[in-house]
């Protein structure tokens, strides 16, 4: 399975070209890897972690998801700049912070659509029944 | 514990002052909240943002960054006033309760 590493990686510029093809948004998108790139060593590891984890479960579409990259690009450089320690910043359990990130932002992975699936199923038939 | 209660107590600072995020999580840990992640905090900063609560201003810093400070708005407050009023009620129904149970031991 040689290609699987490269299908992860090029996830998010498949979505930002194929999607909209928003050049605006594919310069924001650049600027916050650069930005990234810029981070101490282990703030960077930490947010391209998060990215990682997003990727899996966060928003699917392009708009979405460079408003998330920038917001969570905004977190880590201004926590680096005040030099907050790096689990001060994630928390005690990264997961239990990244999802409430997430929910912040629109559209989602096919396990939130079936989230979103189960409660209008359970929505519609709790109301017609009664 | 927090989770539905960190957006009033957040809300109820910025009452009292415009704050970045930073400072909110400083004055949380001051007064032992030493649990919650700059970035929880943040995430939650974002959602207010989002549904117009707080009016942000971004302002320059010397090391680092813009900061953007957080004001509440008529809209924030509106909804402070309602976070109020359900925790309220929620702390009667519990002195309430914890009456009852000591009431019963005597």
């Amino acid at each position: 399975m040689g290609t699987e590493p490269g299908e992860q990686k090029n996830r998010y510029l498949r979505y930002l070209e194929v999607v909209t093809g928003s050049l605006e948004e594919k310069r924001r998108y650049r600027q916050c890897k650069e930005r990234i790139e810029r981070l101490p060593h282990d703030y960077r590891t930490a947010v391209e972690a998060l990215q990682r984890y997003m990727q899996h479960f966060g928003p699917d579409q392009s708009e979405s998801l460079v408003a998330m990259l920038a917001d969570l690009t905004d977190l880590f450089e201004q926590s680096a700049a005040d030099g907050i320690p790096l689990r001060q910043v994630v928390g005690e359990d990264p997961v239990e912070f990244a999802e409430a990130f997430l929910r912040n932002y629109p559209g989602g992975s096919w396990i939130r659509r079936e989230r979103d699936r189960l409660t209008k199923t359970i929505d519609r038939v709790a109301d017609g029944m009664q | 514990m927090l989770k539905g209660t960190l957006e009033g107590i957040v809300l109820a600072i910025l009452a009292s002052r415009p704050a970045y995020g930073y400072e909110i999580t400083a004055w949380l840990r001051d007064r032992g909240f030493t649990e919650i992640a700059e970035g929880t905090v943040y995430a939650l900063l974002v959602r207010i943002e989002q549904r117009g609560l707080v009016d942000v201003e971004k302002v320059p810093s010397e090391k680092g960054p813009p900061r953007k400070v957080y004001s509440l708005n008529d809209e924030g407050r509106g909804y402070l006033e309602e976070f109020w009023k359900t925790w309220s009620f929620l702390s009667e129904q519990l002195e309430e309760l914890r009456e009852e149970g000591n009431g019963s031991g005597h």
